[in-house]
């Protein structure tokens, strides 16, 4: 046998409720619809327009500044998102490195007088094209990244 | 008394009760899909029935995942670059971006939750025999599907955690014999897990296993439409008998499932405001951190085949979930009740503990 | 072939006679050179005051500093230079050919002393570059007769004593010609000569410490060995074994807690637990083969070899400009460095300031009473420079910043923490956060330059820094709360809607209930 669809709703006697009454539940029953659709309306619409900061949202390239931001035989710090990235300028071209010092955290700078990356805090000493350690404590050279440059301006790649 | 249908209004064309709409209202007329709704809702159920709303929570979850599904990849961008950046992106600088992520992540839990329930409540009231073979062979289908759902979905933020954790699980894949090696490689798209796995992953996860769960969805849902609920009482194979008593599956039972669908809302809330997603370091395929472990859902399998042979802990659950899906047809015993079905339910019982120690082991 | 007892003696008077003749005839000629006023080896310094052995002076932090006063140093008399080695003698001539080594063949029989003995030999680099028995003690490697290959003839000399064994290391050891294809230094001689060790050795002292003492003699092996005495790591060990023994220091009145003091110190811990090469042993800071304390003046320079930035920073204070100013020691001690911060710049309480502990009434000049930094709790500013000085208020200046800017780091971190374990993302303060820390590890070397603009620049960028990330962490803080109150809003409304559906379930049900006359159904 089938499931027995309703064909009528029987005739149901009537146990008088007051208009009133009846109206509440049916207001009730709207402002829960509406309070629903308002509470998930929200947070969709709210995701939907699109925030100011678009830094991120390149995902994959960030610009670091221009040709003329890093001369030859300099090197400038430059937030790529959350990490630090020190961008040089040497005879062998641009080449860009975690600026985090793999001796203990410290945020490297380009020593202008050695022509390389150094160390404030320790004095480690890096090399500016290749990021190998040239003196002092630290144990490892520093991570390389993607460095590329178009026209005048210079893109780190995230990777 | 202010009937139900004066609260509700009523939806059945021609033959509704006092107080009734007009039957050709203005987008009947247009539409006429006044008929088609009520033949979906105007049916009655046993009034023994029991479900616990566990299926109605899968599939209004299913819904929630597609809506947050959508809007997560309005933002996403399903290149190793761009992964990572725009899931942070999205956690952190959409507004709300947190909560879609958090419920969508939360989301897949709990459906998987509520269709394993789901499973062992159909298993427990026998709802899997007399005629419902091919219904349990379609659900069988959809838990595959949502389980796929999870595996796929779990590498797209492609983190460490999502990147070693889908290493470790294609290479069970792997592990499979005569066909691993070629499975291994679909799954990936190569070798490794590279750019190419994160392609077809976003592929599957976005495209194919959505539409392959709506369309299995929609059998499934007919099926059920036809058989009706099942009675966990008595068993029926020819369809509720004449004198059974039934209750109405509009309003009475659609209201419950409405204030379950609301409950399970609120948890999603407070898990998403309470526990948001996180995200770790970027995948590094040159640096396994010191513990993977897939997702939760398949700690019992990792679990498993620790402790026995690779062979054995490959074919096994092949041989288990195959067992599982073909239930109806090896399961010849009539009866529903649970004290008629001792052996089926003490095995039952038994693969569910099991699978419940190889979890929590897993997860120690 | 077992020697007969009294030939074995007579062989070994003859070896000693020979020896003592060997002395005898070094000192002469010393003497003679040194009342020519010519000296081929560098003259000894005079041993001027210095954290070192002479009387008066106290060496640093050790404890027992009295010992210095109330034993009888045996050290060279100051002003006058004291006998010195010899110059470098030539090496053993010895016959040889390629191949014969009859000594290691007969000793390698005798017992198990000897045998012992040979084995060391054998295995060790000596043995290994063809270095023979013959090399060190002369004879005849190529005969099996005792006689002919113990003879001195053949230039045998027996076991040399300690003051001749140095000669014979150094006969080979200071030939650049012969060492250049091991790239072995040629100057340990020269240096061995201007140590405490060797002065003392050249006066008649053969206690103390000779090329065999270290080096070891039959089992010698590379100092890059890591089994090696003179292995940096096992440094420390070696020169404590006679440094440490009381009995052998006492009548040079030499402290022996130096080695307990250094192995708790921030060196000792990490060149002994962290086997860190890079920290320094004995030798780093009172060398090896001229081993003795580095003077006063010298001590900059010596903490500067590993410690170079701070010694430029040191160098731009009033206090490197001094003659009697700190030096790193003063402040830092010796065996006994610590790990230090700003809070270690004052006494707690104020000290007690007798103003001649550091000026001389008499000769209108500053002083500074090395006794005066002995303890651990006294090397602070506030011992020299009395709390209404000028100095005291520049100091106080900078503990000030540094305490401040130490605080508004250590406030962000956690802040940053707090925000991280609610589920916030808060990498991208680590740039801010990393950028303060760089900046507060530079404003705490920079307290050497004792200037508080230097100090002040690179606190007040740390503060800056550290209040970026703050804020940053403060927005996530407010953040996750605003999260929790929303909740628990749509909570709130969820719970209601709930409510209201329930109103109507209520409704429905009694409907039903009246429609079929029994009881209501769940």
């Amino acid at each position: 046998m089938e499931l027995e669809r309703t064909e009528a709703v029987p005739a149901v006697p009537s146990v008088g409720i007051p208009a009133g009454r009846r109206t509440f539940l049916r207001w009730l029953l709207g402002f829960s619809v509406f309070s629903t659709l308002a509470m998930v309306a929200t947070p969709v619409l709210g995701f939907l327009v699109p925030p100011k900061s678009t830094s991120n949202q390149a995902g994959g390239r960030v610009l670091a500044g221009t040709t003329a931001d890093v001369p030859v035989g300099s090197g400038k710090v430059v937030a790529m998102g959350s990490t630090p990235v020190i961008v040089t300028n040497t005879a062998q071209g641009f080449h860009a490195f975690s600026a985090v010092c793999t001796h203990l955290g410290c945020i490297v700078a380009f020593d202008s007088t050695l022509g390389q990356i150094g160390c404030p805090c320790h004095g480690g000493v890096f090399n500016a094209s290749t990021g190998a350690v040239v003196s002092g404590p630290p144990p490892a050279p520093l991570k390389p990244v993607t460095v590329v440059v178009e026209k005048d301006q210079i893109f780190l790649v995230n990777s | 008394m202010a009937g139900r249908d004066e609260v509700l209004g009523a939806t059945t064309a021609p033959h509704s009760a006092v107080g009734a709409k007009p039957a050709d209202t203005w987008l009947e007329r247009r539409t006429g899909l006044g008929a088609l709704s009520g033949a979906l809702l105007h049916v009655r159920i046993p009034i023994e029935s029991r479900t616990w709303y566990l299926g109605g929570l899968t599939l209004f979850l299913f819904g929630l995942q597609i809506a947050t599904g959508t809007l997560l990849a309005l933002y996403y961008k399903p290149t190793p670059d761009g992964a990572y950046d725009s899931v942070k992106f999205i956690t952190s600088g959409v507004t709300f971006g947190w909560l879609i992520r958090s419920i969508h992540h939360w989301g897949a839990n709990l459906m998987i939750i509520c269709m394993v329930l789901h499973v062992v409540r159909i298993f427990w009231q026998g709802a899997y025999k007399h005629r419902r073979e091919v219904l349990w062979l379609v659900g069988a289908g959809l838990l595959v599907v949502t389980i796929g759902f999870g595996f796929t979905g779990y590498l797209l933020p492609w983190d460490q955690r999502a990147f070693w954790a889908t290493t470790v699980g294609t290479e069970i894949a792997g592990s499979v014999p005569v066909v691993g090696d070629s499975l291994l490689n679909l799954l990936r798209g190569g070798a490794d897990v590279t750019e190419a796995t994160l392609s077809r992953f976003f592929g599957m996860h976005v495209l194919v296993l959505p539409l392959l769960l709506a369309a299995l969805l929609a059998v499934h849902l007919t099926i059920v439409h036809h058989l009706g609920l099942a009675n966990p009482k008595k068993a029926e194979p020819n369809g509720p008998e004449p004198g059974g008593k039934l209750k109405p599956f509009f309003p009475n039972y659609v209201l419950d499932e409405v204030i379950a669908w609301y409950a399970v809302l609120a948890i999603l809330v407070i898990l998403a405001s309470v526990l948001p997603a996180g995200l770790e370091d970027k995948a590094n395929a040159l640096e396994t951190p010191p513990h993977i472990k897939p997702e939760w859902y398949f700690l019992f399998l990792y679990e498993l085949l620790k402790m026995v042979p690779r062979l054995v802990g490959i074919v096994l659950p092949g041989i288990a979930l195959g067992v599982l899906a073909l239930l109806p047809f090896l399961d010849r015993n009539p009866e529903v009740r649970p004290r008629k079905r001792p052996i089926a339910l003490g095995i039952g019982l038994l693969t569910l503990a099991a699978i419940a120690v190889l979890t929590v082991m897993g997860a120690g | 072939m077992m020697p007969t007892p009294r030939r074995d003696v007579f062989a070994r008077l003859t070896r000693r006679a020979g020896a003592v003749a060997a002395i005898c005839l070094f000192v002469a000629v010393v003497l003679a050179r040194t009342a020519a006023a010519e000296s081929p080896t560098p003259v000894v310094p005079t041993p001027t005051p210095s954290p070192a052995a002479s009387a008066g002076a106290s060496l640093g932090p050790s404890a027992s500093l009295a010992p210095i006063a109330t034993a009888a140093p045996v050290t060279t008399p100051s002003g006058s230079p004291g006998p010195t080695l010899p110059p470098v003698p030539k090496p053993i001539v010895h016959p040889s050919d390629a191949s014969s080594n009859t000594c290691y063949d007969c000793h390698s029989a005798v017992n198990a002393t000897q045998a012992q003995i040979s084995s060391q030999w054998s295995d060790s680099v000596h043995g290994k570059n063809g270095v023979g028995c013959a090399d060190c003690h002369g004879g005849d490697p190529r005969s099996t007769s005792m006689s002919v290959a113990m003879s001195p003839q053949a230039g045998f000399i027996g076991k040399p004593s300690k003051a001749v064994s140095v000669g014979v290391c150094g006969s080979c050891h200071s030939d650049a010609a012969r060492m250049a294809q091991y790239q072995l230094a040629t100057d340990e001689y020269a240096k061995y000569a201007t140590s405490v060790h060797g002065q003392l050795l050249a006066a008649g002292d053969s206690r103390v410490a000779a090329c065999i003492d270290c080096h070891g003699s039959h089992d010698i092996k590379k100092a890059s060995d890591p089994t090696a005495a003179v292995y940096p790591l096992n440094v420390p060990k070696l020169c404590s074994s006679c440094h440490s023994n009381t009995q052998l220091m006492q009548p040079y009145g030499i402290p022996t807690d130096q080695y307990a003091i250094y192995s708790q110190s921030v060196h000792g811990q990490d060149l002994l637990q962290k086997a860190d090469l890079r920290a320094p042993t004995c030798a780093s800071c009172h060398g090896s083969h001229d081993a003795k304390p580095p003077k006063s003046s010298d001590v900059v320079d010596v903490c500067g070899k590993c410690h170079t930035a701070t010694q430029a920073l040191y160098e731009k204070s009033r206090h490197s400009t001094l003659d009697v100013g700190p030096k790193c020691w003063t402040c830092h001690g010796t065996h006994d460095v610590q790990p230090t911060s700003e809070d270690r710049l004052f006494h707690p309480t104020p000290p007690t300031v007798n103003c001649t502990i550091c000026h001389d009434p008499v000769t209108n000049t500053f002083r500074l009473k090395t006794e005066q930094f002995a303890t651990d709790a006294d090397r602070r500013c506030d011992t020299c420079h009395h709390s209404a000085s000028a100095e005291y208020a520049q100091a106080s200046g900078i503990r000030d910043a540094l305490v401040k800017a130490s605080a508004t780091y250590d406030t962000a971190d956690a802040k940053l923490q707090q925000a991280a374990a609610l589920g916030m993302i808060v990498t991208d303060a680590d740039v801010a956060l990393t950028e303060a820390r760089t900046d507060l590890i530079q404003a705490r070397a920079a307290v050497h330059t004792t200037q508080l603009t230097d100090v002040a620049t690179l606190t007040d960028a740390a503060v800056a820094k550290a209040g970026e990330a703050d804020a940053f962490a403060d927005s996530k803080l407010s953040e996750s709360t605003f999260r929790r109150e929303a909740m628990v809003a749509v909570v709130i409304v969820i719970a209601l809607n709930v409510f209201v559906l329930l109103a109507v379930r209520r409704r429905i049900h009694r409907d039903d209930h009246a429609a079929e006359g029994e009881a209501p159904v769940a």
